[in-house]
């Protein structure tokens, strides 16, 4: 049978029959009786259940609980029985905690521990961000973000360290693990997927995860696309920007955060550090949600989405490929291969409406790039997310505000075309009025923005 | 047990040592509920009604019961018959009988030999629903024609002609308001709402549960009370008491909602009938619709003031949901209303109200924050419309030590005008706001309680000490017991070791609720502690051959004192400690008591906020905790408990509730959609500890889990308000509320 082997706190693990859909923190929990990782929701939102993980790209914090064990293979993974040392020796994050009091309760603890190593690991400091995907109902979090910010200055402790260099020779020791389930190229991922186009893919599993766990899904086989080397590459050309389907969110914020700062601060809202350590671009586009952050942002950046059925390759405008709620265009057997998009001047706004700044799904998610030129709209592209049961093109507003003078008058000449391109659901995310209102507003902040007003939807926490 | 006015100087008390389990948190190895396995546990399921209200017709377990893995299914049946009051109302609510009263309610549970063998089984259980129409808000319950919850419900406080959903009553006052309005310059009378929230603890609720067919069991769990656990166990399966052994795990946050029993029962009827051991641990989704929500309120409240800003008359009517079963905590929501302000007319009216909701548990200082949102809000309006400073407004009407309370007693030393004056004289209320942003204050009050209680203290032969106390610790309260032993005793922190007793080894405790457990616990260990001194002295001098009176204890030794004490050399708890088998055998302090003197206890909020007048979004840009504890233990602890109240206030005010759809489906059951705020959306919060002490504890120590929580729903309303320039008068201020409140008053 198929073996899948890693690193768990050091100790070489390897492991034979277990179910492909059995998460890390079932297993941890469960079979290995490593207790210390917890769970508060097992949905991916409370960081209870966070652990560390490392591969030759560095080390990240993944959400346990939607973390199946085959894409673990080849990689170290840290819980918070192995933050401490081997002798038993506190690491200074736990150290700060102690000291400055903070747990209460004590439960969010270990995710919070794990959270903040890996952040110290990582010589990160912006606490509010690296600790957003971490739910403590006690603290107020004050005591706890003071502690990160003590233990900051301190040396990362040896094993700690170690992490980072092991995985590389242990990945060629356990080779050619996990077949069958885990390409580690896109050719063999096209050749087995037209092979079982009833397999289901799985990238970072950030939704997929949730439905297996939730049962809502019970599909015969998976396909796990980690291992995949060429998927990932984000290749900033002269011409065009392409990024590999497996790419994910944190590194797509990393890289492209100077071409267009704000789809950078769009992604940096975009779940919590967890999720975007795991979440792809890929899985964002072809779950079809129509509150995916990232489609919006492409479609006004004029994306191209390239798909692949064995050695069949086509591409087409993004925002054909959304046909309905739940529908899109892929055939069977056919899978996410890239994302392109014009290397262009960043013209770029985005902007996200959500109950909470950090860690929400989007009410409103409206991406706009309007080219001027001597003072009045050349190209509009306009698109929303959260307006209709898919990502959408502004297509009446885009007409409207074209060859307008980019003014007031640009914001009034678009006032009908709203209704015209949206009829928008109320949900317990907001209402119909209210989104109408909130898109129509999100042009109008547009414009400002251009002028230089200091009125950035982004930094104000809806 | 009194306030000891001599104790003024404190070794240990006021320092803030590393909490005692400190280690055990940060690495992983405190153990909590879901953390224990027993050999051949099975893992149960608990299948949940998925309409508001709906006829059981029909439960048929035979194909699940048949299905691979499982062995045992358990429906009402399996649970005792002929209860009534509390205990029956607690088993309808984990395990439904003829009706499933709300989405969520249990109607049969599954235990399996993996959670997905029990996940699986749950699928083939099929039951059969008759869909009843169905209520989810409060004033819709209360009116003609709305379906009723369970017919007869209804106690005797509960005037003639209402609708049987209205189950009881609370009417207390004094003077007549009416006299109180027409004295006044200016009245307001307005309606408020406030939705449901849940305590939102990270840790879901989880047991693991045996119990043979002799009726002897064992029960591991995270509650805030064992023995009550163990008390309702025994009714809900009809057995006897003692037989019961129940362990609390480490609490992973409870905060008002372990401290109800609804899972526990189900576990051991599981294992009862499978005679393996069982283990529940609750999904997050679960979580949510089947524990804990607080009540929903609607409120009508009217204040009369005089251009001085003398409060001339107050009334309120407070009307709270509290799910398909009686208990809302309307008669504290209407009690803590005016309770900061001494009034000569004054009237407040409670009803608790039944809807198709889970039924609501004690959420810290049940009732008591609707009310203060309800009432400063009133009088913040009041203060800006007779352009009156609003903590001056609030010292003139403040209660003080003498003064009648609103519903009944003079009040005994108490520190609201402290509080007052210290969050005037903090610089957070004279710094200038920004353009744009509001200031909002608030004063709130909670009663606090203390309870049965029962501790111990054994000395081991090295001199150190063992604590024994029954209150689950919540927020770090073994630190504190340590602090307290550690004063007494005279003795270094570290020596000792503070354990939460199992209901088998330690007489009975109170849950730890109602801010009791410093207080109470608290007092116990310093009473285990000088009786153990007494114990300590006699050893003492019975070596030195004098009376025991000759001795006394000073800094963890005894040495002679009076006139005819002779001449030793002071002898130390080691000393003792090691001959202790010699000289009459172990030596254990211990103290029962239900003590009387839990310290009522005040605080007022200040808040800055930021309203965004384009997306209706708040933010929260700076907050001040300044609240009487009496006296502070262990100062941070305090101030933990001060910032999360705050915090848990912020997402109530501003974020947080439960979303019904049309057919009665909780829409949000999830953190996804259920937003408890993260760090990114707190400021630092800032605390200033007061310290009046009650003078019904020997430290002065008074309760300040809960009050904190009071005030931030008023004072983050009035912050908004004033901010966006319209009075908010429904919780939460989501941003499509406030939007649309800007809308109408532009
Ligand atoms: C706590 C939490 C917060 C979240 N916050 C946000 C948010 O703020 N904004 C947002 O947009 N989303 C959010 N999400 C949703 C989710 O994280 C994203 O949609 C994510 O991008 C999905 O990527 P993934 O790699 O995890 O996809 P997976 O879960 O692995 O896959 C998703 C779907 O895409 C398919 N798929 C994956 N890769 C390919 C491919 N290459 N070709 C074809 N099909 C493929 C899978 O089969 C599956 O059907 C959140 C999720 C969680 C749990
Ligand atoms: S358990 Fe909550 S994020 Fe995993
Ligand atoms: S300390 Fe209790 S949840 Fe964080």
């Amino acid at each position: 049978m198929r073996e899948i082997a890693f690193l768990l706190n050091g100790e070489p693990v390897e492991l034979c029959d277990v179910p492909v859909t059995r998460t890390l923190l079932d297993w941890l929990r469960e079979d290995r009786g490593l207790t210390g990782t917890k769970e508060g929701c097992n949905e991916g939102d409370c960081g209870a259940c966070t652990v560390m993980v490392s591969d030759g790209s560095g080390t990240r914090t993944l959400n346990s609980c939607i973390l199946f064990l085959p894409q673990l293979h080849g990689k170290a993974v840290r819980t918070v029985e192995g933050v401490s040392g081997p002798d038993g020796s506190l690491h200074p994050v736990q150290q700060a905690m102690v000291r400055h009091h903070g747990s209460q309760c004590g439960f969010c603890t270990p995710g919070f521990v794990v959270s903040m190593a890996c952040a110290h690991k990582n010589g990160m400091h912006d606490f509010d961000v690296q600790l957003a995907g971490n739910l403590c109902r006690c603290t107020g979090y004050a005591p706890i973000v003071r502690a990160a910010e003590d233990a900051a200055s301190e040396p990362v402790p040896d094993w700690i360290a170690e992490d980072g260099t092991l995985p590389a020779a242990f990945a060629t020791a356990s080779d050619g693990g996990v077949s069958g389930i885990a390409p580690e190229s896109a050719d063999e991922l096209a050749a087995l997927y037209v092979a079982h186009p009833d397999a289901v893919l799985v990238a970072g599993a950030t939704d997929v995860g949730l439905a297996v766990t939730k049962a809502l899904q019970e599909p015969e086989r998976f396909l796990f696309l980690g291992g995949i080397q060429d998927l990932n590459a984000i290749d900033v050309g002269p011409k065009a920007v392409r990024i590999g389907a497996m790419a994910t969110l944190s590194e797509i914020g990393d890289a492209i955060a100077d071409l267009h700062p704000s789809l950078g601060e769009l992604i940096r809202r975009f779940g919590s550090v967890q999720v975007r350590n795991a979440a792809t671009i890929g899985g964002n586009i072809a779950n079809g949600s129509p509150v995916g952050d990232l489609p919006p942002a492409l479609i006004a950046l004029g994306a191209r989405l390239h798909l692949r059925r064995g050695n069949d390759r086509r591409d087409l405008p993004l925002e054909d490929f959304f046909l309905d709620y739940g529908v899109q265009d892929r055939a069977p057997g056919e899978f996410v291969e890239a994302v392109s998009f014009p290397r262009q001047t960043d013209r770029l706004r985005c902007y996200k409406l959500s109950k909470r700044f950090d860690q929400d799904i989007s009410a409103v998610c409206g991406c706009f790039s309007i080219r001027v030129r001597n003072g009045r709209v050349n190209e509009a592209r306009v698109a929303f997310g959260g307006m209709a049961a898919i990502p959408t093109r502004a297509r009446h507003v885009e007409n409207a505000l074209s060859g307008q003078e980019w003014s007031e008058t640009a914001i009034r000449a678009a006032r009908d075309a709203w209704g015209q391109d949206f009829t928008p659901l109320t949900d317990l995310r907001a209402s119909t009025a209210y989104r109408l209102d909130s898109a129509r507003n999100m042009l109008t902040r547009a414009f400002l923005d251009d002028q230089g007003t200091d009125t950035n939807v982004l930094e104000v926490a809806p | 047990m009194a306030f000891d006015q001599e104790k003024d100087e404190f070794k240990v008390v006021g320092t803030r040592p590393d909490r005692p389990d400190g280690i055990d948190k940060v690495t992983g190895r405190a153990r909590f509920g879901a953390d224990a396995t027993a050999p051949g546990m099975l893992h149960a399921v608990i299948i949940r009604s998925p309409h508001a209200h709906a006829r059981i017709v029909k439960i048929d377990t035979s194909k699940a019961e048949a299905a691979h893995g499982v062995k045992a299914v358990v429906t009402r049946a399996d649970f005792a018959e002929g209860l009534d009051g509390e205990n029956w109302n607690i088993l309808e609510n984990l395990m439904a009988g003829e009706r499933a009263l709300y989405d969520g309610h249990a109607v049969a549970a599954i235990a399996a030999t993996s959670s997905l063998a029990a996940r699986d089984a749950a699928r083939m259980l099929e039951v059969e629903y008759e869909v009843l129409p169905h209520v989810t808000d409060v004033d819709k319950a209360m009116q003609e024609g709305a379906p009723v919850i369970r017919e007869g419900a209804a106690d005797g406080s509960v005037p003639a002609g209402m609708h049987p959903n209205v189950v009881r009553c609370h009417d207390s006052g004094h003077g007549d308001p009416e006299d109180g309005f027409a004295e006044a310059d200016l009245v307001i009378e307005e309606r408020f709402t406030t939705e449901a929230t849940h305590q939102g603890y990270i840790e879901p609720h989880a047991c693991l549960g045996t119990l043979g067919p002799d009726g002897r069991g064992e029960l591991w769990c995270c509650t805030q009370g064992h023995w009550n656990v163990q008390k309702v166990c025994a009714a809900l399966l009809d057995i006897e008491t003692s037989k019961l052994r129940v362990t609390a795990s480490e609490i992973g946050g409870g905060f008002g909602g372990k401290t109800a029993v609804f899972i526990e029962p189900v576990a051991l009827a599981l294992s009862r009938k499978a005679n393996r051991p069982v283990k529940l641990v609750m999904p997050r989704a679960d979580v949510f619709r089947a524990t804990g929500p607080t009540a929903s309120t609607s409120m009508d409240v009217k204040i009369g003031m005089k251009k001085d800003g003398t409060i001339t008359g107050a009334s309120g009517e407070f009307r709270c949901q509290g799910g398909a079963f009686p208990g809302a905590p309307m008669e504290f929501t209407a009690m803590c209303a005016f309770a900061p302000y001494a009034l000569k007319h004054v009237h407040q009216v409670g009803y608790d109200v039944m809807t198709n909701r889970p039924k609501q548990a004690a959420y810290r200082a049940p009732g008591s924050p609707m009310a203060a949102f309800a009432v400063e809000s009133v009088i913040d309006e009041l203060c800006n419309r007779l352009g009156l400073d609003p903590i001056d407004v609030r010292l003139k009407n403040a209660s003080r030590e003498g003064t009648k309370a609103n519903f009944g007693p003079s009040w005994d030393r108490i520190g609201l005008v402290e509080t007052l004056e210290a969050a005037k004289e903090h610089p957070h209320f004279s710094a200038p706001l920004a353009e744009g942003a509001g200031r909002g204050i608030s004063c709130g009050f909670w009663f606090n309680h203390a309870g049965e209680t029962a501790v111990q203290l054994a000395l081991s032969e090295d001199g150190t000490v063992q604590l024994s106390v029954g209150t689950p610790d919540i927020g770090g309260s073994r630190a504190s017991m340590c602090m307290m032993a550690a004063e007494e005793l005279g003795i270094p922190y570290e020596d000792v070791r503070t354990t939460i007793a199992d209901t088998a080894t330690l007489g009975y405790n109170e849950i730890s609720h109602g801010s009791r457990v410093t207080y109470a616990s608290g007092l116990a260990t310093i009473e285990a502690a000088r009786d153990t001194v007494k114990k300590l002295c006699k050893r003492a001098a019975a070596k030195w051959g004098i009376d025991a009176e000759a001795v006394e204890w000073r800094d963890g030794c005894a040495i002679p004192s009076g006139p005819n004490a002779g001449d030793f050399d002071p002898m130390p708890i080691k000393e003792i400690a090691r001959d202790m088998g010699k000289t009459g055998g172990p030596i254990v302090g211990h103290f029962e008591a239900t003590p009387e003197g839990a310290g009522v206890s005040f605080a007022t909020h200040i808040v800055d906020a930021e309203v965004d007048r384009e997306t209706g979004a708040t933010t929260i840009t700076r907050y001040t905790v300044v609240q009487d504890a009496g006296k502070a233990i262990h100062p941070s602890y305090v101030e933990g408990q001060y910032q999360g109240g705050a915090a848990q206030g912020i997402g109530w005010a501003l974020n947080e509730e439960y979303v019904y759809d049309d057919d009665g489906r909780l829409q949000n059951a999830g953190f996804l959609d259920y937003r408890i705020p993260v760090a990114s959306d707190l400021p630092m919060i800032d605390t200033v500890i007061v310290e009046v002490p009650n003078p019904g504890h020997p430290y002065g120590v008074r309760g300040v889990g809960e009050t904190s929580i009071c005030p931030p729903l008023a004072a983050i309303a009035n912050a908004v308000s004033n901010a966006a320039g319209v009075r908010m008068q429904d919780l939460p201020m989501r941003p499509s509320r406030i939007l649309e409140a800007l809308k109408a008053g532009s």
